[in-house]
């Protein structure tokens, strides 16, 4: 292994061990101090910055930089490589990631000062970073549905934080299953490639795969991408994600996992080229999103709402631009826009402040242009239209409706038919307790 | 009820409840809102173990109370005092199984004496306890609808589409909204389009809705309050909210938007109407498992076990209790429930706090005497009688021994609608019970008006760009090119903010500067006649010659300043900048209304120094003499910069004067900054005082500071008298300072004036600290870390959340939760005869709000109010400890401190 890929190692596995450290000190039981964490957190980041800039150095001369672990196991004809690829492409998200969690860090630090869940949070944060390395850095599908799928549950426990709340606990267990059913697509697209194509490894170019076969494992794709980055029909859980601290809600949905999903198809994007019908719905969900990202956005009232749907609009855009093909554009929109909604989000309290200096230097006459696309609609669309988007589409309203309350019937009956031929069981503890000694007595008996 | 967050003004939480004694006003509030009326008992407990509570007082406490036999050999006090310590522990329904056979309870049972005393009391307790109302599953159902209707109806310029026809109040149109259908509504919602259509056909009015769901409900009169009040209390924010946007439309920051709170009822009702007809309330009213009726009997079972246990009584004992005696033991431990355990441990806790005050000041008073002038100050500095300034003025002593402080209601006496330069409309600077009848202006001074115009040129611009990088990145076409195109340069402020705070700051303010220069200005003061109403509010321009030299006297006449003027006399005014922080505004004036005092104190210095005003105010016996300049400043108690204004007006003959005051200010600033700093745990420890300051002022600045200052935490006391009686006490931030000459008010006119401004707002401010502090969860924001800026108007938990009201935990951590004692210099009998004559002040005192003590400014006697009068505090005195300075108390030390001797800032003795 040479300088440059000891670097690109060390880059992507710095926060993992640290995470991995924090957990075993917490399972040991000494929780580290506030001073401890902050020290550590302050010192991992920056180094990582430090390896991915010779790693960027490299690239300015080679077209990639590959690490071969081997295979983690292999049964007969299938391989599990473990393979770390830094190219012009993902090099660009690692070093979008290490930065931005290294500042999302360094703010938290002072924020949840005092805050019962510091240590926590700091444990899971690493774990994101570490999460979203390896799924940037991955070479291969399977990897990158690792490095996903931690990303995945740290976004829940996040959004979980304040877990002493019901509503926190609820959205986040909403955003699980969520989750958990777009993944499929991933891990489905995953066995498809491997039996088309023998290898969802994309070290050595992508899997080659023609007609049906590349458009059934980019809709595959697509639905997994979609998924993660809220896009339709999937953008209800977006704003409930915004139970989380401020930091959190930015990197997660300002920044890097709500652009993992855009990197999952700019990896996949060759396949996507071969298929028409993959190229196309990528544009339509896309186009979609970005259409009611930007009509309920404007129905909301709150900081972090607002955020949200403007996240989900460009987020949208991007997908139009990969659909196109327009791979370096994309690139570039995704660094820009993680960077504005960081800073937006992290500054989402100041709102108030922004908005009363906005108001006091332009002064009142020229509050609302009233010159809103809305506008041209007639009235009673206009209406229908506010409905629409007040109520974010209907998009949870119709999942809770059709889908979740449909499942949950089925469950009972699934629950009832168990029961079939069981004698019911006594409900315990009915009768009175006369004596606790009596009882102790027995069960010490 | 909280107006919108952007103006905070400190009030009472429990207001509407002051008409009660406290102790009751506090167990109806819980009944009614589910909080907690005090500190939780283990938290007692702690401050019990640590020595913060004492027995004495505990027992003191009880002794005060009347006590009755409960049953041969035993009495109430016994029963309490044994309850109270070694202490009863609280059982519920939901462990009380858990405990009983593996927790604390099955630990007991292993001694056989402990086992059978259990197994007695079970026998012998019949009935269960009583359990708290269900949830009501319906709210679950139409919060989500009902709160986003309402943050778009309430909004103050966030959303870029507002609701439609919301100049026609929140029922009409939520109904034209939702009526027409075509929505699709959650499950149990469906058919709210047609109830509203059914509501328009009718042709009905918000309380036309809420009849007819009265009706439907077969609700008799009587019960019409109290459903009604479930119903508001389900959503206590957002209801609150349109109740006081409808009777202080004015508050609205942006756009004034028609509420009601019969609108909010009237939607309310309907989507509740809506939801059980559904048959929302199926879908969870089962009766938790957890809490059955047998578990509860355990449960209350346990109690009496606990309580018969720690008064030693064994099981034959209780066996032998005859009926009657059980049922009165019985009563009496559910009477002394948890609490009343925490209403007595409360009561032991401020007793303390009292002693430590009162003593205190006494033994001041009897061993130091009194501080005594010497010649002529060298400068006289006004400050807010905030707890903050305490700080400050003793380090401006301790920096510059012959300077003399004062304390007065920050807005010092003039309620002013003032408009600055860079307001977009004037607003009212003086405390909220006041309507301000005259209108003052900042205007460029001729000279710079060019400047001006160009500077608001300039601003507008920026202004606009401003909004449109804001709008832009949010929409689809322009968010394009904002977010592709340019995003990257976001990285220079998130760079900059997170890395270099206090640097990226100065950078700011410098291309501020350079970019915007400030022109001189100057306050439309001056009215000749009464003849200039302005057109728009009614409002005076400016003061007449009268009316200034009367606002003038009104602050220094009760402070005792009417001869012996300084040279130089300061006025402050303050407030607090700080970063990403919508309780900002909860730092600044209270006496201002929620504003940064600075035109106030501005306004007071040009006043005074004018020359017909002096010569009338001599007629009212202040005398100041000719070479004596005013000059009025602004200290921000968050950075803990201090500027003064119009010094380019000070004569050249008292340059020099004011140079020294500057350089005191300057040095005092930072030994302030020094001490706020030790209350930082992230504060280096030991820093000099330069070391804090920019500490401080980097917190101002920090994006990520949730507690940029921690405002008026740990405020416990106010002293209305003079300074002598408490220069040289370190009293730590915790007393609010007026000052006050009882020999110079014979009529006590200036009394009355002084506390009808001073105990609304202290004790607003300390009730709304110690409400947050013990249930910050409901009487409280929670912690800040998921709040979200909704609608200009308020903060939410997360997406959809009640608005939530009150101070957040960052700001109230450190508190001390006690009831404000006013310290008053004067003799109880005038005191007495004041309070008298106030009523809503007379209540606060009655009722126990406030805890009043009088000082007798000729023998330095102390009295406490008690219920029935003023009773001599009859206390040995010790004598205080004595350090050099401040710093030498405080370094290094995170907590509440006692009282000490500051030789360096005694003056002379």
């Amino acid at each position: 292994m040479d300088f440059t890929q000891v670097m690109l190692v060390f880059a992507v596995l710095a926060p993992g061990l640290v995470s991995a450290a924090f957990a075993l000190a917490w399972l040991a039981g000494w929780v580290p101090e506030e001073r401890v964490v902050s020290l550590v957190t302050g010192m991992t980041f920056p180094a990582s910055v430090a390896a991915l800039a010779v790693v960027v150095w490299r690239l300015l001369s080679a077209q990639t930089v590959t690490v071969a672990f081997g295979n983690w196991f292999s049964v007969r004809d299938y391989h599990f490589p473990m393979v770390l690829l830094a190219d012009r492409l993902s090099v660009v998200l690692l070093g979008m990631t290490v930065v931005l969690v290294g500042l999302i860090g360094r703010f938290s630090a002072t924020y949840l000062h005092r805050e019962p869940g510091f240590f926590r949070f700091f444990l899971l944060l690493h774990l994101f970073a570490f999460g979203s390395l390896i799924a940037f850095a991955a070479g291969s599908f399977e990897l990158l549905a690792g490095g996903w799928e931690i990303v995945g549950i740290t976004s829940v426990l996040l959004i979980a934080f304040f877990q002493h709340r019901t509503p926190p606990v609820e959205n986040a267990l909403r955003v699980f299953a969520i989750y958990r059913a777009c993944d499929i697509g991933l891990l489905v697209g995953v066995f498809a490639m491997h039996h088309w194509a023998g290898t969802a490894s994309f070290a050595s170019g992508l899997p080659h795969l023609e007609g049906s076969r590349a458009t059934t494992v980019g809709l595959l794709l697509l639905l997994a991408a979609a998924g993660k980055a809220a896009q339709a029909p999937f953008s209800g859980w977006l704003p409930r994600a915004m139970e989380g601290p401020t930091p959190s809600s930015a990197i997660f949905y300002g920044a890097i996992s709500i652009h993992a999903g855009a990197y999952l198809l700019l990896r996949a994007q060759p396949m996507l080229a071969q298929s028409g019908l993959a190229s196309a719905m990528v544009v339509m969900v896309g186009l979609a999103t970005a259409v009611y990202g930007t009509i309920s956005g404007r129905a909301s009232a709150d900081a972090k709402t607002l955020l949200a749907f403007a996240s989900l609009t460009q987020v949208g855009v991007v997908f139009i631009e990969i659909g196109f093909g327009l791979k370096w554009i994309a690139v570039i929109h995704i660094l820009g826009h993680a960077t504005v909604r960081t800073l937006q989000f992290l500054r989402s309290p100041s709102m108030l402040h922004d908005y009363h200096q906005m108001h006091a230097a332009i002064g009142r006459q020229e509050e609302s242009s009233g010159n809103w696309i809305e506008d041209l609609l007639p009235a009673r669309a206009q209406l229908w239209l506010y409905r629409w988007a007040l109520d974010r589409g209907h998009l949870d309203t119709i999942l809770d409706r059709f889908v979740i309350h449909s499942l949950m019937r089925l469950a009972k009956l699934f629950a009832r038919l168990d029961r079939i031929g069981l004698p019911r069981t006594p409900e315990r503890r009915e009768q009175p307790v006369a004596s606790f000694g009596a009882a102790a007595r027995e069960r010490v008996g | 009820m909280q107006g919108p967050i952007g103006v905070f003004v400190h009030h009472n939480t429990l207001h509407e409840f002051e008409s009660l004694p406290f102790e009751q006003a506090v167990l109806d509030a819980s009944a009614i809102f589910g909080a907690e009326p005090y500190m939780a008992e283990a938290a007692y407990r702690a401050e019990l173990a640590r020595g913060r509570i004492r027995m004495e007082d505990v027992e003191a406490v009880l002794a005060g109370e009347p006590d009755a036999p409960v049953f041969p050999g035993l009495t109430r006090r016994s029963l309490r005092k044994a309850m109270m310590t070694p202490g009863v522990r609280e059982f519920d329904a939901a462990t009380i199984l858990w405990r009983a056979e593996q927790g604390d309870l099955a630990n007991d049972f292993r001694g056989k004496a402990l086992r059978s005393l259990f197994d007695t009391c079970l026998k012998r307790v019949a009935a269960p306890e009583v359990e708290p109302p269900a949830p009501r599953p319906a709210d679950e159902i139409i919060h989500p609808w009902l709160i986003r209707l309402c943050s778009v109806f309430l909004d103050q310029g966030m959303t870029y589409w507002p609701l439609p026809n919301r100049e026609k109040g929140f029922y009409e149109s939520v109904r034209k909204l939702l009526a027409p259908g075509g929505c699709i509504f959650p499950l149990y919602l469906t058919g709210l389009d047609k109830e509203l259509k059914r509501q328009t056909d009718l042709g009905f009015s918000a309380s036309d809705a809420v009849l007819d769901y009265l009706d439907a409900h077969n609700a008799g009169e009587p019960e019409w309050s109290e459903v009604i009040e479930a119903e508001l209390l389900a959503l206590p924010g957002w209801a609150g909210l349109m109740r006081r946007l409808e009777k202080e439309p004015q508050l609205a920051p942006h756009i004034a938007v028609p509420c009601s709170l019969m609108d909010f009822l009237a939607v309310r009702l309907t989507m509740t109407r809506v939801a059980s007809r559904e048959g929302a309330g199926e879908a969870g009213s089962e009766e938790s498992p957890l809490k059955t009726q047998e578990r509860r009997r355990l449960s209350l079972a346990a109690r009496i076990y606990d309580a018969s246990r720690v008064v030693s009584l064994s099981a034959d004992e209780v066996a032998r209790l005859s009926g009657t005696e059980w049922e009165a033991f019985v009563s009496e431990i559910r009477a002394c429930n948890g609490l009343e355990r925490r209403r007595i441990f409360q009561l032991a806790y401020e007793r303390w706090h009292e002693r430590e005050i009162l003593s205190g000041l006494a033994s001041h008073r009897a061993y130091r005497g009194l501080h005594e002038r010497s010649g002529r100050p060298a400068a006289q500095v006004f400050f807010c009688l905030d707890e903050r300034e305490e700080s400050m003025r003793r380090a401006l002593e301790e920096v510059d021994p012959e300077v003399e402080t004062f304390g007065a209601a920050g807005y010092f006496g003039l309620a002013v609608d003032y408009k600055g330069i860079d307001d977009a409309q004037g607003a009212a600077y003086c405390p909220v019970v006041i309507q301000p009848e005259h209108a003052v202006r900042e205007r460029p001074k001729a000279e710079d008006r060019e400047l001006h115009r160009r500077r608001r040129w300039r601003r507008r611009l920026m202004g606009m760009l401003k909004r449109s990088a804001l709008t832009s990145s949010r929409t689809l076409l322009r968010g394009w090119v904002s977010t592709a195109a340019l995003g990257v340069l976001s990285g220079v402020p998130l760079i900059g903010h997170l890395l270099a705070p206090r640097r990226y700051a100065q950078l700011r303010e410098w291309m501020n500067k350079a970019f915007l220069p400030e022109p001189r200005t100057e306050l439309t003061l001056m009215r000749r006649t009464t003849e200039s109403h302005s057109a728009v509010k009614g409002l005076l321009t400016g003061f007449a010659a009268g009316e200034k030299a009367e606002r003038v006297a009104s602050v220094l006449k009760p402070a005792g300043l009417a001869r012996g003027f300084a040279r130089v006399v300061v006025i402050l005014g303050h407030g607090s900048t700080s970063l990403n922080n919508p309780h900002e505004s909860a730092h600044d004036c209270g006496a201002c209304g929620g504003r940064r005092g600075g035109p106030n104190a501005r306004l007071f210095a040009a006043m005074a120094n004018r020359a017909e005003v002096r010569e009338l105010l001599r007629e009212r016996g202040v005398d100041i003499p000719e070479d004596t300049w005013f000059v009025g400043g602004y200290h921000d108690t968050c950075g803990d910069d201090v500027e003064l204004y119009d010094l380019e007006d000070v004569p050249a003959t008292h340059e020099s004067d004011v140079k020294r005051i500057e350089a005191s200010l300057e040095e005092a600033r930072a030994h302030n900054a020094k001490e706020r700093a030790r209350r930082f745990e992230s504060s280096p420890a030991h820093a000099s005082p330069a070391m804090a300051l920019r500490h401080v002022e980097e917190r101002s600045e920090h994006l990520a500071e949730p507690r940029p200052e921690y405002g008026h935490c740990t405020n416990a006391v106010c002293i209305v008298g003079r300074r002598s009686l408490t220069r040289g006490l370190f009293l730590d931030r915790r007393a609010f300072l007026t000052s006050y000459d009882a020999s110079q008010d014979p009529d006590d006119r200036n009394l009355a004036a002084v506390l009808a401004a001073a105990i609304p707002v202290c004790a607003g401010i300390n009730l709304e600290y110690y409400f947050s502090f013990v249930d910050n969860d409901r009487y409280g924001s929670g912690t800040k870390l998921p709040h979200n800026v909704t609608g200009l108007v308020g903060v939410m938990d997360g997406h959809a959340s009640d608005l939530r009201t009150g101070l957040p935990w960052q700001m109230v951590e450190i508190h001390e939760p006690v009831r404000m004692l006013f310290v008053i210099e004067t003799a109880p009998e005038r005191l007495m005869h004041v309070l008298d004559a106030s009523a809503s002040l007379k209540r606060l005192a009655e009722n126990r709000w406030i805890r009043v003590a009088a000082i007798d400014p000729d023998s330095g006697l102390v009295h406490v109010w008690r219920d029935s009068g003023f009773e001599e505090f009859g206390q040995a005195l010790e004598r205080l400890p004595v350090v050099f300075s401040s710093a030498e108390w405080y370094e290094g030390k995170l907590e509440h401190l006692p009282m000490a001797w500051i030789q360096a800032g005694g003056g002379v003795r």
